[in-house]
């Protein structure tokens, strides 16, 4: 079996790029990711976006973000979860260098989101709910986080202004990040008077849509010797039940279910930085808590505090999560793994994290499937 | 050509489901399914259809105000998660006046309605959703 390293990352701030199409965005982070790495062969493309038919309205995607580039034979696919998706198109690139078929590959997120209108966004968004027994009554992935938020806060006895400290934390986090999309702190007051969206879910609770693209390259040897990351452990779990069916809203079963498979293979202990799938911010909570990292019902009492990573000994969203980097649907997890790889390097600014492990939670939907990728630093 | 939303076979194999809330009882361990499932959890494969009950209990719910497109005239929409006896099933409530009054624990009963409009020329569909009984 190949170790997996990866050799170059790169990514675009999320934004509205209506001056460019997804192709223009793809070909910005492929170019610089395979230069970065030394314009190696690749073996393989994996392309993870989930709306590029019903906003690009282009099928078969990957071959013609390569004819841009000019790649005439390279085998490309696309992987589609939903917002999931990058998690999964990372676990497919990790088998394929792991298993010796392929030596160099490359993932690439990608999603122009901003091409349709938002009331046309939130309907593909509402398509990763259940087609026939939740969209087709106007149910929405915000709708049910709005259910999930409710049954927390009855739950722990929190009020929404409790659960605020999070998004606080996140804004702070982003404030420093110049990879962010939201770059400024919030106050309590802020979240507390935005927009409602589903009660009690408010506008500050969701990551913002964004257009966005971001690499890596991946491959079976390191291309240099200092700051080598590896892929150390990917692994990938489902809740494939309907949201009704479950009997407590306040945990993330995908999420619990690959930890499990993870814990068997390395020591949570030694893990210093994680990075949550944050697009709306109780399942970013309770994705910390699934995961193991705080006790269940704690974390807004955590987020209070000054500093919580000093006293969990591990960085949460150091990036200031999807809540600041931005959402880009299938490409978010791509933004994560490339935050984490970024944390992993101490690059500005993020050179106060030691640690020689990162943990990526990239999910799909509400709780459908969850991706736990580990990187570790090797040299 | 006007642009059609809704898929008609889509929405009419579905309407043992929207008008009777028809769900799949597992033959062998007595499970309840909704939606439907084909495979039960103790590995049946033999199922009955029954009607779930019209009556239930709020469990959960929140108010909509961001909806898709094609539900902007119902804005906001209330989303329930009912307990029909054991059951549990996402609906629309509907004939709520007052919905700050609404609270876990209240007890609703199905009604047929509209679900939304195919544009000017398209189909209507129906389905159902849930009314409380306190709410006059």
């Amino acid at each position: 079996m190949s170790r997996v390293y990866i050799q170059s990352y790169s990514l675009i701030t999320g934004g509205r790029y209506y001056d460019k199409s997804i192709s223009d965005i793809f070909a910005e982070v492929f170019l610089r990711a395979w230069d970065n790495a030394g314009n190696p062969e690749i073996d393989m493309i994996y392309i993870a976006s989930a709306f590029s038919e019903l906003v690009s309205e282009q099928l078969i995607l990957p071959s013609y973000l390569c004819e841009y580039v000019n790649l005439e034979d390279t085998p490309c696919v696309r992987i589609e979860m939903g917002d999931g998706s990058s998690g999964h198109a990372i676990l497919e690139a990790y088998k394929a260098v792991k298993s010796g078929e392929c030596s160099t590959v490359m993932i690439i997120g990608v999603e122009k989101v901003h091409d349709v209108v938002s009331y046309r966004l939130s309907k593909f968004l509402g398509m990763m709910c259940n087609s026939d027994y939740e969209y087709f009554f106007g149910i929405t992935p915000a709708a049910l986080a709005a259910l999930i938020m409710r049954e927390y806060m009855i739950k722990y006895e929190y009020s929404y202004e409790d659960l605020a400290e999070w998004i606080v934390k996140m804004h702070e986090r982003g404030s420093n990040n110049p990879y962010a999309y939201m770059r400024k702190k919030a106050k309590i007051k802020d979240v507390v008077s935005s927009e409602v969206i589903s009660d009690p879910l408010r506008l500050y609770d969701m990551a913002p849509l964004i257009d966005g693209a971001a690499a890596i390259v991946v491959s079976n040897r390191p291309n240099k010797t200092d700051g080598v990351i590896e892929i150390n452990c990917v692994v990938s779990s489902s809740c494939n039940e309907s949201f009704n069916e479950k009997e407590d809203l306040t945990l993330l079963k995908s999420t619990i279910r690959a930890r499990e498979r993870l814990s068997k293979k390395v020591e949570f202990k030694d893990i210093g930085v994680l990075e949550v799938h944050d697009t709306y911010s109780i399942l970013g909570i309770l994705a910390v808590e699934s995961l193991g990292f705080i006790k269940r019902g704690e974390t807004p009492r955590l987020m209070k505090k000054e500093s919580p990573d000093s006293e969990l000994k591990v960085a949460i969203n150091p990036s200031g999560g999807l809540k600041c980097m931005g959402n880009p649907v299938g490409a978010s997890g791509m933004y994560q793994t490339v935050c984490a790889v970024m944390e992993l390097l101490n690059v500005q600014p993020f050179t106060n994290i030691k640690s020689e492990y990162a943990l990526i939670q990239d999910m799909a939907g509400i709780d459908r499937s969850t991706v736990l990728t580990l990187l570790k630093r090797v040299s | 050509m006007v642009e059609q939303k809704i898929q008609v076979p889509k929405y009419w194999r579905r309407i043992p489901q929207y008008y009777r809330l028809e769900a799949t009882m597992c033959i062998k361990c007595g499970r309840v399914y909704y939606p439907p499932k084909r495979v039960c959890k103790c590995g049946s494969r033999e199922f009955k259809l029954i009607n779930l009950s019209s009556n239930g209990k709020l469990v959960n719910y929140t108010i909509l105000h961001q909806v898709p497109i094609d539900y902007e005239k119902q804005r906001p929409i209330i989303i329930g998660l009912i307990d029909l006896n054991g059951v549990k099933i996402l609906a629309q409530l509907t004939d709520i006046l007052e919905p700050e009054k609404l609270r876990v624990g209240l007890e609703v009963e199905k009604t047929i309605r509209v679900v939304k409009h195919d544009g000017i020329y398209g189909v209507i569909t129906y389905g159902y959703k849930f009314r409380t009984k306190i709410v006059e």
